[in-house]
């Protein structure tokens, strides 16, 4: 065995020009897959980060309140009793936050626009500032009573800078409308279209605007340290609920704000419970998402297809080309499973050589990237919810590369070999090209 | 004591396309083990399609052949390349080295197939041998930087290097000058007695020839009967029998 390998080696280092190519090549295709899959995966985790940071959480656990079986609010009361209920029930949970929810105008003394509003307590918004960045003002600010944060191009519309003032109207849950004023403390950096239509401001005063109770909330923002485990988790949380006394509703996988029809067409009054996740609530993020996987699958298998037959053709030229030599080998007394575990060590060799000079090329050349912070164009970023490049190389898809890559050079070099080892040797001597 | 080769009624017919060749048409053959013996014959009579079949790279399309007791027709494709290995050194016509390696790696492939000695065995065995052909200066050389006879000589350390029973010698000295020629004879002349090793090779050359205890004569596919060497050599040089280079006597 030791000896196949040496003799492996051997013939690799004799044939040097052709191993350093061939290398190359296989090196190149490891990198590109790397680079495309840290890519894909960075982009879909800033883009799943920034919008379950913005407008949901992992799980939300939220529901409607209804005075009348006509009449129903998006909001929860009695939310801290219900979020010491969840804190119990899910032990996967990284933090938790409580937001106000809302949808009204929002009114400068040039323009006007209708906006979703989320009252926010910063000091337990873990994750907030980590996805806006504030171009001017301090999102800290957010503590202050009647401080809201808006968008640089939400700014541009109501034509506002910090420290402006400006009028929300919205309609309460008793059917009354009512106004409040609010002093804009931060102006965000866009991420993409989440920011077109969000703001976010002191949660005291989005209750006050709404007249709620200090009880009351809109949602409780769940964040799981892996969020692949929201379906078990909404799970588990509907059925403790409902143990613990809670209406729950049916699930429903579609965001809240579609929701008031059928539940007001429902026959109940008082407070219901739903328990949703990130896919219901933007759901258009999820397809974003799902497109960007499937397109990156896609263009990784086309290219792995395309330079796989590519690097094949190589091999087996080579290996036929080897046939005199093979023959040889063989006229002189080497077994002919000897013949194909030398070859197929040395595909082995140059598979693994190749596989992970270009793995660690891909992870150098994503480190690059992301120093580089190398823009996204603007079109893009409408989608991407980020204006830079983000790539996130794993290991898992390393492994991968490392592991497939090197099988298919060293099941591919095992054909032509084969075919050769298998001829007569004075065949294969006399051998032409 | 028994034949080292036996060969009997063997037809070999290579086929291009529709068209067979008939290169051996019912050759019989015995050698008896230390023997050194000579085939001669005309270019395209059959020299190296017999010397192919006893050296177990080529099956005879008819025939049987038998070489160190084992009827080479009815053994697995391992077994046959064991032997192969084992029993036979095969010096080829035109060399087949493996190009990649050097001189030295060349001659001491047979050994690591073997797996029988360690690496400063093996070393010095290959040394001796290459001091013996004179290369022993050429050890790290690559085939292509060595002239014809370098080559040939390379082939012959390789074909020694195991210290096989039987050594099959195709035109061993073609490329050879008329000194060298001699050195690499007397080796295997040397290796012959000490050793009792067999030797069959082909040849034109009528000073290899004398050193043959035997030459069988092949034409155009049939064997035209066996002599001594000396015999051989004393009937080329009355012009009486057939001179290996000429045309097949009818
Ligand atoms: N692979 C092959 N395919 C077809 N015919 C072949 C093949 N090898 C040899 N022959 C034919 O078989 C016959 C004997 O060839 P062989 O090589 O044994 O002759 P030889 O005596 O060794 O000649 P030389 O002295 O030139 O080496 C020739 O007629 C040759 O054309
Ligand atoms: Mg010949």
């Amino acid at each position: 065995m030791l000896q196949l390998f040496q003799m492996g080696a051997r013939s690799l280092w004799q044939h040097r020009t052709r191993t350093l190519l061939l290398g190359a090549a296989i090196a190149a295709v490891s990198a590109l897959l790397i680079a495309l899959t840290s890519l894909s995966t960075g982009m879909r985790t800033t883009m799943l980060v920034s919008a379950t940071t913005l407008s949901t959480g992992h799980l939300n656990v939220a529901g409607f309140y209804k005075v009348t079986s006509g009449q129903s609010a998006p909001v929860v009361t009695d939310y801290r009793k219900l979020m010491d209920v969840v804190k119990d029930a899910v032990p996967e949970i990284d933090y938790l936050t409580e937001r106000g929810r809302g949808w009204a105008k929002i009114i400068s003394d040039t323009g006007s626009m209708q906006v979703g509003l989320a009252g926010v307590d910063i000091s337990k918004e873990a994750g907030f500032k980590k996805v806006v960045t504030a171009l001017s003002g301090n999102l800290d600010d957010l503590a202050k009573p009647g401080a809201i944060v808006i968008f640089e191009e939400q700014a541009k519309k109501l034509e506002v800078k910090v420290g402006d003032r400006l009028t929300i109207s919205a309609a309460t849950p008793r059917g009354t409308s009512n106004t409040i004023d609010v002093t804009v403390v931060a102006i965000g950096q866009n991420i993409g279209m989440m920011s077109n239509w969000n703001t976010f401001m002191n949660g005291t005063s989005l209750r006050e605007l709404y007249q709620l109770n200090d009880d009351t909330a809109g949602a409780i923002h769940v964040y799981l340290k892996d969020i692949n485990q929201v379906k078990t988790v909404q799970a588990r949380l509907r059925k403790v609920l409902a143990e613990k006394g809670y209406g729950v509703m049916d699930d429903d996988p579609r965001a809240f704000w579609m929701k008031f029809q059928s539940v007001n067409r429902e026959d109940w009054t008082g407070q219901k419970i739903d328990v949703t996740t990130w896919e219901d609530e933007i759901s258009f993020v999820k397809w974003t998402v799902d497109g960007l996987t499937g397109l990156a699958v896609m263009v990784t298998i086309v290219l792995l297809v395309i330079i796989g037959v590519g690097i094949m053709n190589v091999m087996w030229i080579t290996i036929r080309e080897r046939t005199r030599e093979i023959g040889t080998l063989r006229a002189i007394g080497m077994q002919r499973a000897r013949v194909l575990g030398m070859f197929v060590i040395e595909g082995f060799l140059l598979g693994l050589a190749g596989t992970v000079s270009g793995t660690a090329l891909g992870f150098a050349f994503s480190a690059a990237l992301n120093a580089a912070h190398a823009k996204v164009p603007v079109a893009a970023q409408l989608f991407l919810m980020t204006d830079h490049l983000v790539m996130l190389p794993t290991v898992a898809w390393a492994v991968f590369a490392v592991l497939f890559i090197t099988g298919v050079i060293t099941a591919v070099s095992l054909v032509p070999s084969f075919l050769a080892a298998r001829m007569k040797p004075i065949t294969a001597m006399s051998h032409i090209g | 004591m028994g034949s080292i080769v036996s060969i009997r009624d063997v037809v070999k017919e290579y086929s291009l396309g529709k068209v067979v060749v008939p290169a051996l048409r019912g050759v019989s053959l015995e050698v008896e083990k230390g023997e050194f013996i000579s085939i001669a014959g005309p270019s395209g009579s059959g020299k190296t399609t017999m010397l192919n079949l006893i050296g177990c790279v080529d099956t005879a399309t008819r025939g049987v052949v038998e070489v160190a007791g084992q009827d080479t027709g009815k053994l697995t494709e391992r077994k046959l390349t064991a032997l192969r290995l084992d029993t036979i050194g095969f010096i080829f016509q035109s060399f087949n080295l493996v190009s990649v390696l050097t001189v030295f790696q060349n001659v001491e492939f047979p050994l690591l197939l073997q797996r029988k000695l360690n690496g400063a065995q093996r070393k010095a065995r290959v040394m001796q041998l290459l001091e013996q052909v004179g290369l022993a200066t050429h050890a790290k050389h690559r085939p292509n930087e060595l002239s014809g006879g370098q080559r040939q000589r390379v082939a012959v350390a390789r074909a020694l290097v195991t210290e096989p029973q039987i050594v099959l010698a195709d035109e061993p000295t073609a490329n050879l000058d008329s000194v060298t020629g001699q050195a690499i004879i007397d080796l295997m002349k040397s290796l012959n007695q000490q050793k009792g090793t067999t030797f069959i090779f082909s040849t034109h050359d009528y000073k290899v020839m004398q050193h043959a205890n035997a030459v069988v004569r092949l034409a155009d596919g049939k064997l035209q009967g066996r002599e001594t060497g000396e015999a051989a050599v004393a009937a080329a040089l009355k012009g009486m029998s057939v001179a290996p280079v000429a045309q097949a006597a009818p």
